[in-house]
Formats: structure tokens, sequence, C-alpha cells
């Protein structure tokens, strides 16, 4: 007991916001996170000016770094916003989460009549300084609400359902901008706290067999899924993009051509977005890429295997969803590059560039970090005296 | 004793409700693990794949048959392998002027003092141009691109593209072509195979055409030389294999260098072996004589035509360089090259065979190789009396030398029309099947004819020692201002090698030769091509495995006994 009363002279006693912050925050998490962000931003500088020109011609000029400087703008405003939201008790986060899951939900029902398209779907809403995607800001608030639901289950709501309502109203807005790849990452959440929260296996073989229909229905009915995937399987139609984006991850071999030494990077459709870990195997290389992908794993397993020590259902349903979502976006977007899933617009999470996903996924750690808190001195084995008081 | 000791007052409600919470935790963490295994699947298989990437790397264009090795454009090659045109990333210098840092003054003159083909005003100019790029050299050599990079100056970009590379330079250069700046292909092989060396598909695999660089160069030099011997204009030879048609070599003079193909002239680009068209003379002789024995009409070389000095046909009269004025034989027209001869016998044949015959032999038409500089042939409109005369003698019809080479080929194979080709004969590229022309007998009969021409006639300095050449002779005046000059000439010789079993004909030609000391100031084929096809024979025949050997000879008897001179 002397080494905790020692500890406590360090600021323990500290109980306000911050000072409760720092000690309860998971440093491992947000280190491996600022990671990833240094990472991304590095590889921006270095996407940067293959966009730029891609957008650049004519009359129009897009400076070289613009990608870069906006990034850093991003950035510093997301991270604040971030760390605010860490400091949130359990209760007030989710207060925020239900509020922003409403608002986030209705903008998505407004992206039909008021949204701008690009690239032949509607995803967006132009807010003058910048565009916003309503679904990237209802995913991190939608995870929440669904484990605010599931942990509900023992006052005898039939959580099953609504969760399945609340998906299906989503998925039926997604499919209509069309955004397939979106429509997949809420379902397979869905499912995944699902289960957490108990459901039974069998139902949960059910419900895969009824993606997969879902999956292949999409494929008669949605073009894009259809151009896709068959580009994806039987490498007919337009392949010519797909190409591009493996010549440019395996140019750079294992140590990559170097820093802004990237040439085939200029052939990418989009290379500060969809296909930027290509562009950090050419200019880093493949072992690079492997780091990153790495990190990823990283941060999942650190999450999960924390929340072992976790007791509270709410939280680690909550927790466990964000870290899903998070990992379940990185994973696609990187099989999408090393080509071993049909190409889908999905960005690879605080690497890609991007404001309003660099926002949301903000808003997303926030909440992680705001749920994985805990008092490290307070865990579950028997051979500790329980500190707090209750 | 490990858990909190529940309360012993409590309701056996919560009892339940708290040993349910703890089942369900169990559950929530078992799935919890099973959540990072299958993400840690996930991951592992990403990275899986990346090792694989690393270790076979990018599979995804070998789907589309674009490897690493797979030049942007397909080799071209000759038939033993040696490249002609190939496609490498040569280096670009080029100046982006907003983006030049340094003193602009100061840089004009540094890279006047490297790339001197600009002065130093040109360079300021182009360097304070509100342009946003220019070129300054294409296909820089490494030494030059080095030079640049040492001026430090960011705004200079230094850039590699693919190219094409002649390795050759100007050897076949009308056969090879060249591609244009954006890399298509513009002239000879380079436009005529531009689809197979452009599809992904094919492109790995080289073009192989039927040239030999050595038999080619052979043929150029010797052409060059007497080009220049002689100050003609222009010079023209064509090498062909005779059996399949292949065309082993196909020079044009003057030459172009690919690699730069727009500094060459007009003429320079021209092909004259397969695009130009010439009235060739002479050399059209012994396939009236051929045409004539297999329609029965010369039953032998010892029949006998009345050959005047003059021969008036029409209004049209005929003269000779070397008149007879008594009766010759059919041996002798050859040997002498008599218009008149030969008139009498086209005559006997008469337009129509002769039109027919011609036809037959591709005379008429464009040739169908696959270059596309394929020369459309002159030939009268009406076919006259004396249209059939000259056409007999080789006036008044105008084809290219390959046409030329193509007919002594199926003169002497056996009498069957092929189509000549570019590409070795293989089996990917079988010979064209042959069409019949002459009867076998007429063209056996041909060997002794020919053979006699240049050990006994006006071919004597074709010979080249061992290699039993056989072949004609042809001096036609040019048509200047619709009117045959007596100064300009052109000059051809048919040569046909080994002759008792012919294997492969040589046509050279050589655009106004003038006469020199040596020639006595003649200007006729016998003096100057003959030499030509000389030393290209003695050049080429051991490349191509003819032994030279002196006990080996046609059957001369069907000639020789009817030349007068021989006689003694």
């Amino acid at each position: 007991m002397k080494s905790f009363a020692d500890k406590a002279r360090y600021g323990r006693a500290d109980r306000s916001m911050m000072g409760r912050w720092f000690w309860e925050v998971d440093k491992v998490l947000l280190l491996m996170i600022a990671m990833l962000i240094g990472i991304g931003l590095i590889a921006v500088a270095a996407a940067s000016p293959a966009g730029a020109r891609r957008l650049s011609g004519g009359a129009v000029k897009v400076p070289e770094l613009y990608f870069f400087y906006r990034q850093i703008a991003w950035i510093t405003l997301s991270i604040p916003i971030m760390l605010f939201i860490s400091m949130m008790n359990r209760d007030m986060a989710r207060r925020l989460s239900l509020v922003g899951a409403g608002v986030a939900f209705v903008a998505l029902l407004l992206v039909p009549f008021i949204g701008s398209e690009t690239n032949g779907a509607q995803r967006w809403i132009d807010l003058g300084i910048s565009r916003f995607q309503p679904s990237e800001f209802l995913k991190p608030f939608y995870v929440v609400a669904l484990a605010w639901l599931f942990s509900l289950k023992d006052k005898g709501l039939p959580t099953g359902l609504i969760s399945a309502a609340m998906f299906g109203a989503v998925a039926v807005l997604l499919m209509a901008q069309p955004d397939f790849g979106s429509t997949i990452i809420f379902g397979a959440v869905w499912a995944g706290m699902f289960a957490l929260a108990g459901a039974n296996m069998r139902l949960l073989g059910a419900m895969g067999v009824a993606a997969l229909v879902g999956i292949i229905l999409a494929y008669f009915f949605y073009d894009v899924a259809q151009t896709r995937i068959d580009a994806f399987l039987f490498g007919e139609g337009d392949n010519f993009q797909t190409q591009n984006a493996m010549r440019t991850l395996t140019a750079g071999g294992l140590f990559g051509m170097g820093p802004g030494a990237g040439r085939f990077k200029f052939t990418l459709p989009e290379p500060h977005t969809d296909y930027i870990f290509s562009v950090i195997g050419e200019e880093f290389g493949l072992i690079a890429c492997l780091v990153i992908a790495l990190l990823y794993l990283g941060i999942m397993a650190r999450v999960l295997v924390r929340l072992l020590d976790e007791e509270d259902p709410f939280a680690i349903l909550a927790a466990s969803g964000l870290a899903m979502m998070f990992g379940l976006q990185a994973f696609i977007n990187m099989a999408v590059n090393v080509q071993i899933a049909p190409s889908k617009g999905m960005t690879l999470p605080f690497i890609s560039y991007g404001g309003s996903s660099m926002l949301a996924l903000s808003i997303m750690i926030g909440l992680l970090l705001a749920f994985t808190r805990a008092n490290p001195y307070l865990n579950r084995s028997p051979y500790v005296v329980k500190w707090s008081g209750s | 004793m490990n858990a909190p000791m529940p309360n012993l007052v409590a309701k056996p409600e919560r009892l339940r409700l708290v040993g349910q919470k703890r089942k369900l935790l169990a559950m929530m963490h078992q799935r919890l693990m099973l959540v990072l295994i299958l993400f840690a699947g996930a991951i592992l298989l990403v990275a899986g794949r990346i090792g694989w990437l690393a270790a076979f790397g990018d599979s995804s264009s070998e789907r589309a048959g674009v490897g690493a090795f797979v030049p942007a454009r397909g080799d071209i090659i000759d038939r033993e392998g040696e490249a002609l045109a190939r496609t490498i990333d040569a280096w670009s210098i080029a100046v982006q002027p907003p983006k030049v840092i340094g003193n602009k003054l100061d840089l004009a003159r540094k890279l006047a003092e490297i790339m001197p083909d600009r002065d130093e005003g040109q360079y300021y100019e182009l360097l304070s141009s509100d342009r946003n790029f220019i070129y300054l050299s294409r296909r820089a050599s490494p030494r030059l691109v080095e030079r640049v990079n040492a001026l430090g100056e960011p705004g200079i970009q230094l850039m590699r593209e693919p190219d094409r590379l002649y390795p050759q330079t100007a050897l076949a250069a009308h056969v090879i072509g060249y591609t244009d700046v954006d890399g298509n292909g513009v002239a000879g092989a380079e436009r005529a195979f531009d689809e197979w060396l452009t599809d992904p598909s094919r492109r790995a695999e080289p073009v192989q055409l039927s040239i030999s660089s050595r038999i080619q160069q052979a043929l150029k030099a010797e052409l060059a030389h007497a080009m220049e011997k002689y100050s003609a204009i222009g010079a023209a030879g064509v090498i062909m294999d005779i059996h399949t048609g292949e065309i082993l070599a196909m020079t044009s003079l003057p030459q172009l260098n690919p690699n730069v193909a727009g500094e060459g002239s007009a003429d320079a680009r021209f092909n004259r072996a397969s695009l130009g068209v010439y009235e060739l003379g002479s050399t059209f002789k012994p396939f009236t004589v051929a045409m004539a024995m297999d329609e029965g009409i010369v039953k032998s070389f010892s029949q006998m035509y009345p050959c005047p000095k003059k021969l008036t046909i029409g209004k049209r009269t005929i003269g000779d360089t070397h008149p007879f004025g008594r009766a010759c034989s059919v041996a002798e027209i050859m040997q002498e090259s008599s218009n008149v001869g030969t008139a009498q016998i086209a005559l006997q044949l008469g337009a129509k065979r002769q039109e027919e015959y011609l036809r037959k032999m591709g005379f008429l038409d464009r040739l169908g190789h696959e270059l596309p500089e394929r020369g459309r042939t002159l030939y009268p409109r009406d076919w006259s009396e004396i249209a059939t005369a000259t056409v007999g003698y080789g006036h008044g019809i105008a084809v290219t030398p390959l046409h030329l080479a193509t007919g002594y080929a199926t003169l002497l194979n056996g009498g069957l029309y092929r189509k000549p080709t570019i590409l070795k004969v293989g089996p990917g590229h079988p010979a064209a099947k042959g069409e019949r022309v002459f009867s076998e007998d007429t063209s056996y009969k041909m060997r002794a004819l020919l053979r006699m021409v240049v050990t006994h006639g006006t071919g004597r300095k074709a010979e080249a020692k061992g290699y039993r050449v056989g072949g004609k002779t042809g001096t036609a005046e040019k048509l200047v201002n619709g009117r045959y000059s007596r100064q300009l000439v052109v000059n051809s010789f048919a040569g046909v090698f080994p002759m008792d079993e012919p294997r492969y004909v040589a046509v050279v030609m050589l655009d106004e030769p003038k006469g020199t000391k040596e020639t006595f100031g003649f200007r006729t084929a016998g003096w100057n091509v003959a030499p030509v096809v000389s030393g290209t024979i003695s050049r080429i025949a051991p490349m191509l495995g003819v032994r030279p050997d002196e006990s080996r000879e046609p059957e001369l008897d069907s000639v020789l006994p009817y030349l007068y001179e021989n006689k003694d």
C-alpha cells in the first residue's frame, strides 16, 4: 500500500477532468493512434502531389501540397475534439452519441434531397467550407447507440429486433446513395455487436447466409457492385485502375523508392484517399505497409484484450463496436489495395486524406478512448482489493 | 472467497441476476477474443498478401501480359536474332520556367554551355516565357543528363520516357522503318506490324524479320561503294531466297538513320527497292524468252531470228547497242542483249499472252508483301503491237526492283510465283504456296541461258569465282520530260546463284550512274552494276552456306554451241 500512497502524491488526488483523464486514459492506445496520425500525415504529403496533379489542368492549378496542408488543418481541428470527447465520462459520452446518432440519421435522410453528387454517388452534404458525409458521422454514434440498446436487454426489450430495424433503416438509406461499402461495414459491425451481446449462434449463422444472399442480390441489382465484382473475379472490364494500383504498390519493393520519388502514384485515380496504401507501398516499401497493417492489429488487440477486464456490458459493447468499425474499415481498404477484395470507395482510417472522415474518426476514437478509460489500478483480479468504495 | 461474498440478505431474484450477469460477461469476453482472432486472421491475410507481392511481385500485370521485361513496344529482330529495333528508357530534359529558382541569366549561360544547340539568348527567352513546360532535349545522353542535374536547378525536370532505339543505325532502315514521336509506326516494318508490336498479349514476342543484318550490310556496302564511284543519285538492292520468297536483304540508298528519322531528306526516306518503280530494261528479256519457250514458240536456244540493225514496228524504230545485221540464235540474242531479237520473240508471243504472264508474275499489281511501301507498277494502257515489243525488252513497263527479284525467283525456282515476305519463314509463318507460271522444264533451261550471259555475254563482270553466278544486265534510259534521255540511265542487274541449283536472287540497281575513266566512259550495266553483284555474292555466299566450287556448272551444251563468236 505504500507505493500506492506514493503514487497518489503525484496527482492522483487531482479530481479535475484533465487530471482524471490523464490517469485513466489508455496511453498505449493513444500512442498508437498518434503514430497512425503521424504516418498518415507523411503519407498524405507523399500522395498529395499526385492527387493535386490529377485535379489540376487547364486554368485550375492545385498546389502540390494542397491536400497536405488541408490535412494539417483538419488534424489541428480534430485532435482537440478527440481529446475532449475522450475526457467525457460514460454517461456523457452515451448522451452525446444518442443525440449525435439522431442528428446524423436525419442528415442521412436529407442526403437524397440536398446532397451533392460525385462519381455517380450522392453521399455528401455541402456546407460551403467543406462537404461532410453524414454516414461517416453516423458510424461512431450508431455503434454507441446500438451498444446502449443491447445493454438494455435485461429490461425485457426485444433488442435484437430493434437493432435490426435500426440497421435496416440505415442500410436502405445507404444503398439509395448508393454506398455498398458502408452498408457492409454497418451490417458487419451490427452483426458483431449482436453476437457479443449474446445472440444465438444459430441465428448468427442464418444472418451470415442472409448477408451472402444480400451481396449476391446486390451483384445482380447494383451496376456498380456488379462491374466491380466482375472486374475483381474475372479480371474483365476496365481494370486499368486496379492494375495501376498494383503496379504502384509493388513498384517500391521492400524498402520503397524513397519519399517523393514515386512515379506510378501519378497514375492512380484517388492517390490521397482510397489508394494511399499503394502510394505508401511505392514510396516507403512493402515493409512500411506491413507495419501499418500490424499497427491496426495492435490497436484492435489492445482494445479487445483490455476489455477482458471490463465488467460493464455497455462499455464492452460500445468499445468493441467502435474498434470493430475502425478495424474493419482499415482491413477493407488494405484488402482492396493488395487486391484480395474488389475495389470500394473506402478510406484508410487516419491515413487517408479527408476532412469529414478525419473529424468523424476523431469522434470515433474519442469515444473509444472514453469507453476504455479505466483506473489502471482497478482490475478484476481477485487478489487486488477493490479501490472504489462502492 | 474470491468474488465478493453475496449479501446474505439479498433477494433470490437478485442473486439470479448476478449469476446471469457473470455468465453473460464470460460469454462476451469469450466472443471478444473470437473477434480478435478473426481480425488477426484478416490482418494476417493482408500481411501474407504483402509478403507474396514482395516475393513474387506484381501479379495483376502478368494477367494482362505486361511483365517487368515486356517492352512498351515489341522488339524487331533479324533472322539471326540480332536486334534491329528496341525500346529503351531514354532521358529527356525539360524546364518548367515558373519553377526556376536560380538566376535565369546565369542558368541560360550554363545551359548554352552544356547544350550548345541553342544560344544563351534563346535559353533566356525560354526560361522567361510563361509556358509551363518546355522540352530542352529529348533522348539525352546520360552524360548530358548528369551535367544538367549538376546545375541543381529544381525548375529543370529530368524524366525517363520510353524511346525507340535502332542499334544498327541506318542498316536496313527502309525495311525497319521508324516511329513518330508518340511511338506509332509510320514506315516500314514498324508500321506494318504496329498492331503486333503494341498488342499487350503479343509484344513480348519480337517480330522476326527475314532480313539478315550481315547480308544486308554486305549488300549495302557494295552498293554504296558503286553509288559513290559512279556518282549515281540513288541505288537499290534486293537479295531474296527464291524458294521461300524471303527478303534476306533490301537496301535503298541514300539511307536514313531511323534514330533521327526527322533529319533524313524526303529522298532518303524513299524506299527505292519496294516503292520506286523503274523501267528496268534488258533484265526483262529472259522473261520474254521463258514465256515463248513455255508457249512452244521458242523450242530451243538454237532457234534463229533475223536480226537487222534496225527494226521498224508501226511508227517506231528499234535499234541495238551491238547490232548484228544478220540472222542470230536466241542464245546470241541474250548474249548481246538484242532488243531487235527480243522484240520479234515478244511479237510472236502476242500482247494477250504477254499480259497474262506478266500478271501471273505479279508485275501488274502492287506486290503482296507486308511493308506498307508497295510501289504501283506502270504498264501500257492499250497493249498495242509496239507496246508488246518494248515490254518484251523491259521498256514501257515500270516495276520495283523487288518485283524484278520476285520475277527472277519465279523464273528459276521451278516456275512458281510466291509473294515475297519480310517475315522469317518458319513454323509460325510458313512459306507461301507457289502458283505455277512457267513449267519446270522452262525454268530448268533458263539456268544455262542466264549462266551463259555471265560467262560469255554482257554480264561477265558479275562473275564471282566459284559461285556460278547467272543473270542479266539491264540498261534503261530514263524518261525525261516524256523522252528517253541518252545521258540519264537506270542500270540494273538481276543475278541468281549458284546457277547449277539456284537458291538466291540478287537484284541491284543504280539510278543515274555516270561514266568513269575505268569504264571507258560507258554507263552500261555490264560496267557498273555487274561488279556490285560480283562483290556482293563473293561476300554473302559464304554466309549463306554456298561453297565455292569451280567444278560445278549447269549444263551449258544447250547454249554454248549456238554462240557465233564461240564457234571457233
